[in-house]
């Protein structure tokens, strides 16, 4: 009995490795939903529009505090940048998810 | 019998009742002692009680209440390896004290009659803010002036003029998306139980055959409570992952394209 006491802990140990490297690689926490995937696009997109918007607005405003009347001007070129940008962020996103399905479907 | 509904009364902030003097002025401003800032108290306060009263040093079967501490430590610990590499776990406990906050803020405002702290966006957008800020902060000493090589992508001089605009833009997107997405969910959440919770009442107060058809939106509403304790926790990990994510880029410029 004694004898076979440390093949069992070396199995013992073993799992314990595997167990550990499997945590370690892939598996970041739980998939992401339908629903995560769809509200994540939504923010990404929602929330370019206004960080681009809000800076051409801000932009506008601090050219008019030095007396140049550009109103609408960087306020319609930073919405239209802040759009590019919103859909570079879903791009960017659905790369990233389609790599965490892809490292998912490989575990398999 | 009139029933008014009113699922966006639990999100008001207001000061504490006997607590209407300010506390001090910033700028001509009167500052309160609200119902969110005991709130953000109670969270710290339970936070650090569960996680330093749970654990003892040197015991050799661990408690219920140790081997939870114990694994959110781990849970965030692979979460930044895993997102940043072995560098990245210097920012363990900056990491770990947004995790820990957002989720007891999450977890105590599932508790009925209680505030939920993460439903208002001056919270999370000042966590956000804060995220990006340790992040900018890291880059630039991490990098010196190289740093701005983050918004400047691979692409010939001509269109790099459209391009740094962009990505200059989309780096600002981060605090917005980062504290809306959070913010949202937990909004959403909590007033859709209110909705509910309201339905009940109504139904119930109307009588009748209506008070027996009350138990349906009492059914949905245990499912729905179900659903936001997952929400709940889904939320706060997906706050610290990207905080991960954005730590990995100002540490390792580039990787991501």
């Amino acid at each position: 009995m004694t004898s076979r006491e440390p093949d069992r802990l070396r199995e013992l140990g073993q799992k314990l490795d595997d167990v550990q490297r499997r945590n370690a690689s892939g598996s970041k926490g739980p998939p992401p939903s339908q629903l995560g995937i769809a509200g994540r696009f939504a923010t990404e997109l929602v929330a370019s529009l206004i960080a681009g918007g809000g800076l051409g607005w801000g932009l506008d405003w601090l050219c008019g505090h030095f007396g140049f009347h550009t109103r609408p001007v960087f306020l319609i070129v930073f919405f239209v940048l802040g759009a590019a940008a919103g859909i570079r962020n879903v791009m960017r996103a659905a790369n990233e998810i389609n790599a965490k399905m892809a490292s998912k479907d490989l575990e398999k | 019998m009139a029933m008014t509904l009113t699922p966006m009364e639990q999100f008001e902030v207001k000061p504490l009742s006997g607590m209407d003097h300010p506390l001090f002025h910033i700028a001509g401003h009167p500052i309160y002692f609200t119902n969110q800032s005991l709130l953000m108290v109670v969270v710290v306060i339970v936070a650090s009680l569960f996680l330093t009263l749970t654990v003892k040093p040197g015991r050799l079967v661990p408690t219920r209440g140790q081997s939870m501490a114990e694994a959110s430590y781990e849970f965030v610990a692979n979460m930044i390896h895993s997102a940043t590499g072995e560098d990245g776990l210097k920012f363990f406990p900056f990491v770990f004290s947004l995790f820990i906050f957002v989720l007891f803020s999450n977890f105590l405002g599932m508790i009925p009659g209680s505030f939920t702290v993460t439903s208002q966006i001056a919270v999370t957008f000042a966590l956000a803010c804060l995220v990006v800020l340790m992040v900018i902060v890291v880059g630039f000493m991490k990098h010196g002036i190289g740093f701005l090589k983050l918004f400047v992508p691979h692409a010939p001089w001509y269109l790099l003029i459209l391009l740094i605009p962009i990505e200059v833009i989309s780096f600002l997107t981060r605090p917005i998306s980062l504290s809306v997405r959070l913010f949202a969910n937990m909004l959403a959440g909590h007033t859709m139980l209110a909705v509910f919770a309201g339905f009940v009442v109504a139904l119930g107060a109307a009588g009748g055959i209506f008070a027996g058809l009350a138990i349906a939106p009492m059914l949905l509403i245990v499912a729905i409570m179900l659903l936001e304790l997952l929400v709940a926790f889904l939320q706060a990990y997906v706050f610290a992952i990207l905080t991960c994510i954005y730590l990995n880029e100002a540490l390792h410029l580039h990787d991501h394209h």
